[in-house]
């Protein structure tokens, strides 16, 4: 046995040592525990259409929150197996890490100093802001809008970024800034504006709402990644609810995701090419 | 005017939401005035009566509280608990966040109002054979309370207000319910004065409350 390969076996076998240590004081995993207590506490809040908000009858809805079914039926066989906790955008973060919540799924953009605090799954939408027209208005879409430069007015909801955020893709538009979603939608509707600048999912949400009234001017921009968190340093519970959306999107539960999908954003997915797995395309 | 049935129909839609929302708020409210004036109470009394050692301390604990905005103190009452062990949900966390902070408010109450009276009745109490208590409960008591009970009202009123900052935390109150709604509807003026209306119709009953218990504790004339 020479020196250098001895030392390798020492190091190899430290490095199992040390490695099983923190393995073995996390045999109980977030979802042992999920397990064992039978339902799935899910944070979310109860204010944003079409992601998480109340039904009339009073019932929690949205895309978010079928995002939490689709775990709760990985785990139990039964989506509606869910415990929630109501919370305000600015909770999300501390619940999770004070394990008020085992799994938050609420339009939580991805950014690196949030990865640093929570760890997030892989990402289930992809969030980008559209411009929204009247059906059978002035400007048919947005070359339309584009090529009539300063004469076009956008509504948008009030931002310190708002005026930057329209000039991106509308360089010479007029911005007006309005201070609620509806405020802005009202703009367009009165002819105020000209065309509706917010995110494309509330877009589609108010399309959905009112059929045939409204358009989307096909172009998006402002892209940003939606994620469900949960608490850093248990890799077996990341793994789990990774596991659960991606068969979501790409196998068994594509029905339920899709279903989910053209509940909230209105359009039809299609379902993930048979064959050759569509991760590595 | 279809603007205003439309409303009215959205309304009716929202009534049980809306009146489990308020009977959050009121329940929340009312726990915390009761718990919180209890506790002021002996807050006011440690700190006209208590030994030098017991006042400074409660003193501390009025100045951090009273110096601290309701909103640090929810958001405190629900992230410590879990850290310390004990885990309180939302409503118990509000609960003891604006207990805490109604008593803090009580105290300083009770303590401006004892020391109003002036020191020749606890001489003249003493002087016709009342111990301490005696003299506590049948004459500066009931002087003080007479003191404390406009500004106590003011309390109280402070606290449904104070309320809607449990939304924060996720407590279905008023408010949080108000909010709910309108990410439905989209008619967020119409609701949000709906649900002043009715923050409104709380307060003035708490007011009125107070008047007829100020008319009851009157000295007669």
């Amino acid at each position: 046995m020479t020196n250098s390969f001895r030392t390798g076996v020492l190091i190899l076998a430290a490095a199992t040592f040390l490695s099983a240590v923190p393995a073995m004081s996390q045999q109980t995993s977030k979802l042992d525990e999920v397990l064992a207590r039978g339902h799935l506490i899910l944070g979310t809040g109860s204010t944003n259409a079409p992601w998480h908000f109340k039904s009339a009858d009073d019932k929690l809805q949205g895309f978010d929150v079928d995002m939490g079914r689709i775990v709760a039926k990985a785990l139990f066989g039964d989506p509606d197996k869910i415990e929630y906790v109501n919370q305000s955008s600015d909770a999300r973060i501390p619940n999770i890490t004070t394990d008020k919540v085992d799994l938050t799924c609420q339009f939580m953009t991805v950014t690196g100093e949030r990865a640093q605090q929570v760890a997030f799954t892989i990402p289930y939408y992809r969030e980008g802001v559209g411009l929204m027209l009247k059906e059978g208005g002035q400007y048919a879409d947005y070359e339309a809008l584009k090529a009539a430069g300063s004469s076009v007015t956008i509504s948008v909801l009030q931002n310190v970024y708002a005026e930057t955020m329209v000039h991106a893709a509308l360089p010479e538009a007029n911005v007006d800034q309005y201070d609620s979603v509806d405020l802005i939608y009202q703009a367009l509707e009165s002819g105020r504006a000209d065309a509706a600048a917010t995110d494309q999912s509330s877009l589609a949400w108010y399309m959905t709402q009112n059929p045939g009234r409204y358009k989307d001017a096909g172009y998006g921009w402002n892209p940003q990644t939606y994620a469900c968190g949960v608490k850093r340093g248990d890799q077996d519970w990341l793994n789990f609810v990774n596991t659960a959306l991606h068969e979501a999107m790409t196998g068994v539960e594509f029905d339920f995701y899709a279903t989910s999908y053209k509940t909230w954003f209105g359009k039809e997915l299609a379902p993930p090419q048979i064959g050759f797995p569509v991760e590595y395309k | 005017m279809m603007d205003f049935f439309a409303f009215l129909e959205q309304l009716w839609i929202a009534r049980f939401v809306i009146l489990n929302g308020l009977s959050v708020t009121v329940s929340i409210s009312l726990l915390a005035i009761v718990f919180g004036s209890i506790a002021g109470v002996f807050v006011g009394l440690v700190l006209t009566y208590g030994s030098l050692p017991l006042r400074f301390v409660v003193r501390g604990y009025i100045d951090i509280v009273r110096g601290t905005p309701v909103l640090v103190l929810v958001l405190a009452s629900y992230y410590v608990s879990s850290a310390v062990g004990f885990d309180l949900g939302p409503f118990a966390a509000g609960v003891l966040a604006l207990a805490i902070f109604c008593s803090s408010h009580v105290g300083e109450i009770v303590r401006g109002g004892l020391q109003a009276i002036p020191i020749g009745q606890t001489e003249a109490a003493k002087a016709i054979g009342l111990t301490f208590s005696q003299t506590f409960a049948n004459v500066l008591w009931p002087q003080a309370l007479r003191q404390f009970l406009p500004t106590w009202v003011n309390t109280a009123a402070e606290m449904v207000k104070a309320s809607t900052l449990l939304s924060v935390i996720g407590v279905a109150e008023l408010l949080l319910r108000t909010q709910e709604i309108i990410s439905r509807n989209f008619m967020s003026l119409q609701f949000y004065f709906f649900a002043g209306l009715l923050y409104f119709v709380v307060n003035f009953a708490i007011e009125r409350f107070g008047k007829y218990v100020e008319r009851k504790t009157a000295v007669p004339t």
